[in-house]
């Protein structure tokens, strides 16, 4: 399936300083999955994100965070103390030799360390800087904490999470963190096509809120209609059979349309005659009878296992898929024949599948790699590039600056 | 100079139906390119265009939220004069955006090699929910569907539920809207300094999968079987959603370390719970966690959500109001930002929306535009 070819790496060449701990971690992976060269600086004691769960067979250790792990894939690893003179002189001499910046400090942080971005493109004119933040670098909310929960309630996706007779449900891992990532990156590309168009940087501003704001239609559809979308656990607001039904081993996931309601009757040989009625075709009416509607599909899909009755309405056109658990989704034979996990060696995790890159680039995957060990790189970035010597590079670490 | 115009004499040639692809469009154009979307009147329209209960076709409200900024063409793929239409505008474009099933253009004679004859250096990208190749490639998806697969769903859930929950939502266009355009102005860069076009595969569920790393891993390198956890957090407590006064309204709270657990504690008057036996610790307050969320909505739900998260984060706690779309609207953050671009007319009516997450500092935004009628750009164009 894949070419035999080296996997293109669409951006090489161009360098990222990753200064970002547990909020800007997944842009600089971005970057590094689209062939940037990613060089993550972290505090001498280790960036904050190495203590964050889940571990490694449950032992909390600073190369042993899965989080860690994969957030920073393939990126380089430095360790330095910005705050100290030295160790912030050494931080603008990198500045000087790369394109992108990436931080997630606090807003106002960097300025109260002389690192601000009138200082950063002092010394690189065209640098283009990548500031992610809870609520943007300014305005009445910046300097409000953003834990990933945070982010999700204010920018309103927690309020339609959920069954609605319970809490609001917050989704698996850091989504709003991950998802303002996604954006940082693509302002990083539109920067750097205009740094190539017309030779400017730029300073962009990702805000969480902002950028979790926009999903699902939320503000959009009280602005235009007035209405305010709830809860409404897994059951689409506009049509049924949309939703998780019942099967023997587990559920399917059905969305059934106009054009797949008469193919599902077809494949469903015994369903109520009373569903042939023509006046069911309409989403509405069926969205409107949700509860008699799901109960008949669920008489129907209780027979099979999920993947049975997925193939099965699959090769008849309708579009079921199996509710997967994290470790089903891994063993799928197609997710296997694409590629999609590789094996990574890592001196402390071990041998283990990670996922590589999430696209392909002229039918070629570039896998996964393992992340970088507490200032693993140091020695190559200070001597091989920064010109320091051994000794220097000894005193730097015994005055805790690396 | 505005950020609207930085991809300003880029042309897209959009191939796009439903929320994932025409949204990617809308990022685009947005940020200055010439999106031209095709569509056929025979039989190939915009799914999004029959959503909801209108008649006009340019007048869905979900069509006219995904397609804003975009040029508008009506061609028929299927007629010879229609594909030969598309090469010659392939030669005059720089990118194709398509969402479309894997193979239905290469079947019109509009595959990849087809149009890269006039232009070698057109970039490709596709976002098919399972991805161009692969025994199940021809498969239906729908954002719903592929949270289901991917994972998600099973763990977007209270712990303990007797059934999976997920989202009513399509958590994967989200994510493949974003991506998509910035794959495509990453090809853009690599094309401009190789001189050649690549195709960019993007599978929908790979681009899901790529926001569930950490748990993947818990299942590789641990051999586990994650469950849902909800609002739970293994490295705070109090962490969570709690009932504030009036009808359906909550705050998040958390504390993750014993700096903000004590600043808690002072702000609902209860100093007396630092030295608790019961939370002296992040480990002793995860064990007593029933009890501690008690307290802490025994405080909330006397107090307005709003009240909640000011006197919280004031104090240097982490808390934030659970929005609805209506609190959206009236955000003095978002407010700030100039984050909703306004229509004071359109087919709909007059409307606000949010344009991007990101903003270039020092740069003004132009407001964005409506999407163009129904091959409103076909004499334009061609002529």
């Amino acid at each position: 399936m894949t070419d035999t070819a080296q996997p293109i790496a669409l951006l090489a060449g161009y360098r990222v300083l990753d200064l970002s701990s547990s909020m800007g971690a997944f842009c600089g992976k971005l970057l590094r999955d689209l062939g940037m060269d990613v060089i993550k600086v972290e505090p001498p004691g280790g960036d904050a994100m190495r203590a964050e769960p889940p571990f490694a067979r449950g032992h909390a250790h600073r190369e042993g965070s899965l989080r860690f792990a994969y957030l920073n894939a393939g990126k380089r690893s430095i360790t330095l103390n910005i705050a100290k003179p030295s160790g912030r002189n050494m931080l603008l001499d990198l500045v000087e030799r790369v394109d992108v910046v990436v931080e997630d400090f606090a807003p106002g942080h960097l300025a109260g360390s002389e690192l601000d971005y009138e200082t950063l493109i002092e010394r690189k004119k065209d640098l283009i800087l990548v500031s992610v933040s809870g609520f943007g670098q300014d305005g009445p909310y910046a300097q409000y904490k953003t834990p990933d929960i945070v982010g999700n309630a204010m920018g309103g996706l927690l309020y339609i999470s959920g069954d609605p007779t319970m809490t609001p449900c917050n989704p698996p891992e850091t989504q709003s963190y991950y998802y303002t990532s996604l954006f940082a990156s693509y302002g990083v590309v539109l920067a750097l096509w205009q740094r190539e168009t017309r030779g400017i940087g730029a300073w962009i501003d990702a805000s969480i809120q902002a950028s979790m704001a926009l999903h699902e239609h939320v503000a959009f559809n009280y602005s235009a209609e007035g209405r305010v979308m709830k809860r409404a656990g897994s059951q689409h607001q506009h049509n049924a059979p949309a939703n998780l039904f019942q099967c023997k081993n587990g559920w399917i996931a059905l969305f059934v349309t106009q054009t797949h309601w008469p193919l599902l009757l077809k494949l469903w040989g015994d369903h109520d005659p009373a569903l042939d009625d023509p006046k069911w075709i309409n989403s509405n009416l069926r969205r409107q009878h949700a509860d008699y509607i799901n109960a008949q599909v669920t008489s129907f899909t209780s027979r099979f296992l999920k993947e049975d009755l997925a193939e099965m309405m699959q090769k008849n056109g309708i579009p079921g898929l199996p509710v997967n658990s994290p470790s089903d989704f891994m063993k799928d034979p197609h997710i296997q024949a694409r590629g999609f996990f590789s094996a990574v060696n890592h001196p402390v995790l071990g041998t283990f599948q990670q996922p590589g890159n999430c696209f392909m680039v002229n039918g070629s995957r570039t896998g996964a790699s393992p992340a970088p060990l507490l200032g693993q790189h140091n020695q190559q970035v200070f001597c091989g590039e920064l010109g320091l010597g051994e000794k220097e590079l000894a005193l730097l670490a015994a005055e805790k600056v690396i | 100079m505005s950020p609207n115009e930085i991809l300003k004499g880029v042309r897209v040639l959009a191939f796009t139906t439903g929320y994932a692809g025409p949204y990617a469009g809308r990022l685009l154009a947005s940020y200055g390119a010439e999106v031209i979307k095709i569509e056929s009147k025979k039989g190939g329209l915009d799914t999004f265009r029959h959503y909801g209960q209108h008649k006009d076709i340019d007048a869905a409200p979900r069509f006219i939220e995904c397609n804003l900024g975009v040029r508008s063409m009506a061609i028929n793929l299927k007629h010879p004069t229609g594909g030969r239409l598309i090469r010659e505008l392939a030669g005059k474009s720089d990118a194709v955006l398509q969402n479309f099933r894997p193979r239905v253009l290469d079947k019109l004679g509009l595959g990849d090699d087809d149009l890269r004859k006039a232009n070698p250096k057109l970039v490709v990208v596709k976002l098919p929910g399972f991805g161009s190749e692969g025994p199940k490639s021809s498969y239906g998806t729908w954002g719903f569907n592929l949270t289901a697969f991917s994972g998600m769903t099973y763990l977007w859930n209270h712990p303990e539920q007797d059934r999976p929950i997920g989202s009513q939502g399509v958590y994967p266009d989200h994510l493949g809207f974003v991506m998509g355009p910035t794959l495509l102005v990453a090809a853009l860069l690599n094309s401009r300094r190789t001189g050649k076009g690549v195709t960019i595969d993007l599978a929908q569920i790979e681009g899901t999968a790529a926001v569930l790393g950490t748990t993947y891993l818990e299942t590789s390198v641990n051999g586990d079987d994650p469950q849902p956890k909800g609002n739970h957090y293994a490295a705070a407590a109090p962490h969570g959603c709690y009932r504030c006064q009036g009808e359906d309204r909550w705050c998040v709270i958390s504390a993750r370390d014993e700096e903000e657990w004590s600043a808690f504690c002072r702000v609902i008057g209860r100093a007396d719970l630092v030295s608790d036996a019961r939370f002296v610790n992040l480990q002793a307050r995860l064990s007593h966690r029933a009890e501690l969320d008690g307290i802490v909505q025994q405080w909330t739900e006397a107090r307005p959500a709003e009240e909640v998260m000011n006197q919280l984060q004031t104090a240097g706690v982490p808390a934030g109001v659970v929005q609805t779309g209506a609190d959206l609207l009236q955000d003095a953050q978002l407010r700030h930002r100039n984050y909703f671009s306004p229509f004071a007319d359109s087919l709909i009516g007059p409307f606000e929306i949010p344009r991007s997450g990101f903003l270039f500092r020092g740069m003004n935004e132009e407001p964005l535009r409506l999407p163009n009628r129904l091959g409103a750009d076909n004499d334009p164009i061609l002529s």
